[in-house]
């Protein structure tokens, strides 16, 4: 059936007024508090995943360089990427979130905990790079210092 | 209690000391377990994990290569047993009776379950994990920590009950149970067979078989490594 084409213009107009308002609303959602908090654990949850990686694969004495490497990668990039975790409004008066509020009453202290692990971890990756497997193992100590560091204040603890 | 007479007083050996010392160490050893856990400990965690791992492989071994009333075939009747032991018709014998036996096995049971989780397990951070947990995906691990925590509690009421159990046959039936566990004799109404004790060798045999596996596990089943 042939269609005249103002039919077929308004016809196709359907189509992106049907398709904005579902990206918008999308993308609204994805920016809410709780979205945020939700894709921040999900990332915390793939660095301790990279984290058993590390552990996993420094044993013995033929360790899976490319695992490794890989896992390394991801703590790098966690170890920066994490400064945009925390914005403001995504404590635990949002949702829940083992966030403690000292996030965001404790700015300096918080970015100082946050940099001792971008300061340790590219060290983990030379280590990995270097196929330096006693470095490894020194390298990962020092990271879990790190992350250690940062939990025993900022975040709530297991109950 | 009717029955009674003079020579039947007479204290007898019921459990050996392999048994006794299992059964100490098992309590003193799932303490330590349970405060290094709850302390965050993990290190010394693990390690008094890997005790109790040993301490039971032993019992079971000892199940069935020990003395007569360690050995699971000696208690291990049925339901219909229990049955008749709690109707009063079981006749008494040294070692468990059989209500007795089926606290044996489930606390054996949950115990092997609780420690089999914690050699999967991983901690939030993926920076402690049991040895057997690099087998596993991180979320498997994950899974292995919460169902470690859950199992507890658990063992926590089984341990509750079992201590209820005792002293209720320490204060209504006057039998004194923690004293026989802990010297090995107590005296019976009636006429009963002590405990037929096994070998040295076969002690000494278990304990190696206990160590040997534990040590396998605690390596991850990989000794080259």
């Amino acid at each position: 059936m042939t269609r005249s084409p103002r039919l077929r213009f308004r016809s196709a107009l359907i189509v992106p007024t049907l398709i904005v308002p579902v990206i918008v609303a999308v993308a609204a959602y994805a920016a809410t508090p709780q979205e945020a908090q939700k894709a921040r654990h999900e990332h915390y949850e793939q660095l301790g995943d990279a984290f058993k990686a590390v552990r996993d694969n420094s044993r013995g004495d033929s360790p899976d360089w490319a695992a490794l490497e890989k896992a390394a990668n991801t703590v790098v990039e966690a170890s920066v990427n994490q400064q945009q975790w925390f914005a403001n409004g995504t404590g635990p008066e949002a949702g829940k979130t083992r966030a403690l509020p000292e996030i965001w009453t404790k700015p300096d202290d918080f970015t100082a905990a946050q940099k001792m692990l971008s300061d340790r971890a590219p060290k983990l990756l030379a280590a990995v790079k270097a196929k330096d497997a006693p470095g490894v193992q020194a390298a990962f100590k020092e990271v879990g210092g790190a992350c250690k560091n940062c939990h025993d204040t900022f975040r709530k603890p297991e109950d | 209690m009717t029955g009674e007479n003079p020579a039947s007083q007479a204290r007898v050996r019921v459990w050996d000391v392999p048994t006794r010392l299992f059964h100490w160490l098992l309590v003193a050893g799932f303490g330590f377990c349970w405060w290094t856990g709850e302390t965050g400990r993990l290190e010394w965690h693990r390690w008094s994990g890997y005790g109790l791992l040993g301490l039971v492989i032993f019992r079971i071994y000892w199940g069935f290569f020990g003395s007569s009333t360690a050995r699971f075939a000696n208690f291990l009747r049925g339901p219909r047993a229990m049955l008749s032991y709690l109707r009063g018709a079981w006749s008494i014998e040294a070692g468990h009776n059989p209500l007795g036996a089926l606290s044996v096995v489930l606390m054996l049971a949950l115990l092997v379950a609780q420690i089999v989780l914690g050699l999967f397990a991983v901690d939030v951070d993926g920076i402690e994990s049991g040895p057997l947990s690099l087998y596993v995906s991180f979320d498997a691990g994950r899974a292995a920590a919460r169902w470690h925590e859950y199992m507890f509690n658990a063992l926590l009421w089984l341990v509750a009950l079992h201590v209820l159990a005792i002293a209720y046959y320490l204060v209504m039936k006057r039998e004194n149970l923690p004293a026989a566990m802990l010297h090995g004799t107590r005296s019976f109404p009636v006429e009963v067979q002590p405990v037929r004790r096994a070998s040295a060798t076969r002690f000494f045999l278990g304990v190696i078989l206990a160590a040997l596996l534990t040590w396998l596990v605690a390596r991850a089943f990989q000794p080259w490594a």
